[in-house]
Parts: C-alpha cells; sequence; structure tokens
C-alpha cells in the first residue's frame, strides 16, 4: 500500500532569467508520477518572477522609519526596507491604517490584525537574510498569482495537482496556491517539517509522492 | 476652537511619545574589536606568496538586532609605498568559511557577536616572496585593512570602516614563527 512520501528535489541557484514552469519540467518531470503533488517554495518562485528588489534601491518615506519600529525584531517589516517594501507593495495609507487597528487589537489582546489587514505582501515579503546567495542582500515579495503558476505546473507534468507553499523551519507552513481540487490546509500539514530544508533554494522543489493513492483511499474510508 | 486645540495637543502628544519609544528603543551598534584581533600568522608560503590570516571580533552592542549585509578588508599598499608585492585579501564569518570572497548577510541578535578571519595573499612581483617581504621590513612599510562593512537595522543602511594595521614586524614574525615550527 502506497504511503506519502516527501521527495526533495536539488536544482541550480534559480535566477530571475529561469521559467520556475519549465525549470521544474527539467529538474523534477522523471520522478513525478500522474499520482504526486509537486510543490514548490513561494521565495523561489518569487525570484524567478523577477519580484526581488535591493534594499540600496528602496526610497525610503518617512512612516515607513517609524512604523518598523512597532514591528517586534524577528519580523521582516522590523526593518525599515522591509516595511518601506510592504508599503510599496500594498499601499501606505493601508500599513499605517492596519497598523494603528493592529495595535488596538493588540490591546485587547488580539494578535495578527496587522496582517490580516495589511494584505498578502505584508506577510510574504522576506527581508535580507531571507534567502540564501546571490539573494541573501535583496528582499524578496511574495509571488505573483501562485495560484495560475500551480495550475501551470499541473498542467504541463501531467500530475495529480501542484502548490507554492511558504514554509520555514519555525513549523510555519502556508500553501498560497494550489491547483484545483487540492486543499491548502491539508498540504501545509504534510509540509510542515520544511522538506525544502532551510537554504529552500537549493531544493525548491518537494515532490508529494502517492498524494492522489492516499487522497482516494482516505476518501473511501469515509 | 477647543476641539482644534485638543487635536494639535493630542498630536504633539503623541509626537512626543512615539519619539521616546524609538529613543529608548535604540537600534544596532556594530564594533569591529580590531584592538583584540589575533596576530597574523603564516598559513601557506610558496616561492612567490605568502598567505596570513588572524581572526577579528566584532559584537553588536546596541539594543535591537542587527544584520551584517556585506563587509570585506580593503588592503592599501599604495605602490608609492611599496612596489615589491601584490596583494589580495578577503574576509569571512568564522561560522561561515568560504574562499569565494563573498559575505553572506548575517543577522547578529544584540548583545551578542562573533568573529570574522581575514587572509592577505603577498604575492612577489619580481623573485621569491621571501625576499620581497625582507625589503618591506628593511622599508618598514606597514599596511593598513579597512574592514568595511555595511548594516542595516531599524535604521537605513550604512557603511562603516574600522582600521587595523598590518604591520612588517608582524610579517617578519609570523615568517620565523612558521619557519621554527617547520
Amino acid at each position: 500500500m502506497e504511503e506519502l512520501e516527501l521527495l526533495p528535489v536539488r536544482t541550480r541557484i534559480l535566477t530571475d532569467k529561469d521559467n520556475i514552469v519549465d525549470m521544474i519540467v527539467k529538474y523534477a518531470q522523471e520522478n513525478v508520477g500522474p499520482d504526486d503533488v509537486v510543490s514548490v517554495a513561494e521565495s523561489v518562485v518569487a525570484i524567478t518572477q523577477g519580484r526581488i528588489t535591493r534594499p540600496e534601491d528602496l526610497k525610503i518615506c518617512f512612516l515607513a522609519r517609524i512604523l518598523c519600529r512597532f514591528v517586534p525584531q524577528k519580523g521582516s517589516l522590523s526593518s525599515v526596507y522591509g516595511m518601506q517594501s510592504a508599503m510599496d507593495a500594498e499601499g501606505q495609507l493601508r500599513i499605517l491604517f492596519a497598523m494603528m487597528i493592529g495595535m488596538v487589537a493588540k490591546v485587547f489582546g488580539k494578535n495578527g490584525v496587522f496582517y490580516e489587514l495589511a494584505g498578502p505582501q505584508a506577510a510574504l515579503v522576506d527581508d535580507v537574510t531571507g534567502t540564501m546567495p546571490p539573494f541573501d542582500k535583496c528582499l524578496v515579495y511574495g509571488p505573483h498569482e501562485p495560484k495560475q503558476v500551480a495550475e501551470e505546473i499541473k498542467r504541463r507534468l501531467g500530475c495529480f495537482g501542484a502548490a507554492v507553499a511558504d514554509v520555514n523551519d519555525l513549523k510555519r507552513a502556508a500553501v498560497l496556491g494550489v491547483s484545483e481540487g487540492l486543499d491548502p490546509k491539508k498540504l501545509a500539514r504534510i509540509l510542515i517539517d520544511n522538506p525544502f530544508g532551510n537554504a529552500s533554494q537549493r531544493t525548491p522543489i518537494v515532490i508529494i509522492k502517492n498524494y492522489g493513492k492516499v487522497e482516494q483511499r482516505s476518501e473511501g474510508k469515509a | 476652537m477647543e476641539f482644534l486645540m485638543s487635536i494639535v495637543v493630542l498630536c504633539v502628544l503623541v509626537s512626543i511619545g512615539v519619539w521616546l519609544f524609538i529613543a529608548r528603543q535604540g537600534d544596532a551598534e556594530f564594533e569591529f574589536m580590531v584592538k583584540d584581533r589575533t596576530p597574523f600568522i603564516l598559513e601557506e608560503l610558496t616561492e612567490t606568496t605568502a598567505t596570513f590570516s588572524c581572526k577579528v571580533p566584532f559584537m553588536n552592542k546596541g539594543t535591537q538586532d542587527g544584520t551584517i549585509m556585506d563587509a570585506y578588508p580593503r588592503h592599501l599598499l599604495p605602490y608609492e609605498q611599496f612596489d615589491g608585492v601584490e596583494v589580495t585579501s578577503r574576509m569571512e564569518l568564522m561560522t561561515a568559511p568560504r574562499t569565494d570572497n563573498y559575505f553572506e548577510a548575517v543577522i547578529i541578535p544584540y548583545g551578542t557577536g562573533g568573529a570574522v578571519a581575514i587572509t592577505v595573499i603577498f604575492t612577489a612581483k619580481k623573485g621569491s616572496i621571501q625576499a620581497a617581504l625582507d625589503e618591506m621590513c628593511e622599508l618598514t612599510v606597514d599596511m593598513a585593512i579597512d574592514i568595511v562593512y555595511q548594516i542595516v537595522a531599524r535604521t537605513p543602511w550604512y557603511i562603516h570602516k574600522t582600521r587595523m594595521m598590518m604591520t612588517c614586524t608582524e610579517i617578519m614574525d609570523a615568517m620565523q614563527t612558521k619557519s621554527a615550527a617547520n
């Protein structure tokens, strides 16, 4: 009886000159079967989409200098460049509004309101050091249209499904986009141990083997 | 009118509050402690090259985490001062050794630090490196090395330099220590 198996796929360092789907076909196709789900690290998808910027290229506004001070140190928005890049992506006023409401909510014991209101990029932007060389000196935004990327991967590889996932070593996993029919929460649970590894640019693809068969079996039992 | 005054007073109070919060919060503050560095040691000697290295501790003495985005040694040996050798240098984190002279950006939590290894390679322009370094010592040529580092933290990025000296006496001491060990 087939069980789920996670198979990381090593690639060369991918850059904005690469097409992520072409690269997955090139490096992973031979190991992908019709019952497998192909997942890819969101930061690498973003890099291949050119969604990176250097701190030196950002123009810092007064508001970014102030608001970054109110973000705990471990967060990407705690640096003035992380905050500025979130503002550039989501708008200054939206971030300001989210921050003010988030602070009030925190006073009343509700955490996470800022990220709920500030827009997806506020949670997805990676500050410098967030990725491995040569992108360690860059900020990386979240990927553009991850669902479409997942659909395209599925179409090209003929696999059971595909997903774009944001996973880290702190046991946090979020699936940003999936092909039709997949449950992102279920995939997040499968990927929670970060099979991409700490330096996900080296193994940016993880094949979830036998997903379709295991899914069918569990549906049959249900 | 009273309402407007209340708004103005409230804005002023909030501004003062934010300013006090930021002032109290502080920022990262890095120091490369060149006074505490190890002496240069001779790592490798060939007919034409001599490779020296030393370790320099650094610390984030500030109150916030900070990132060393880039760091590199800038050796300063103009030909007007000494024209017998070509110099190359590189710097790497002791915890992440590499030989490509690429400094991987690293977050240093406040109150902590680490050390970098600085490697200096002298290549003789003519003849043997031993003769070239002997001549350098005869001329009492000391070479300045600036540790150049780019920091980003709560405030926008900045570049600092800390200077250390690689003295000719130190070079000779390292050469003699190595030959005595052999």
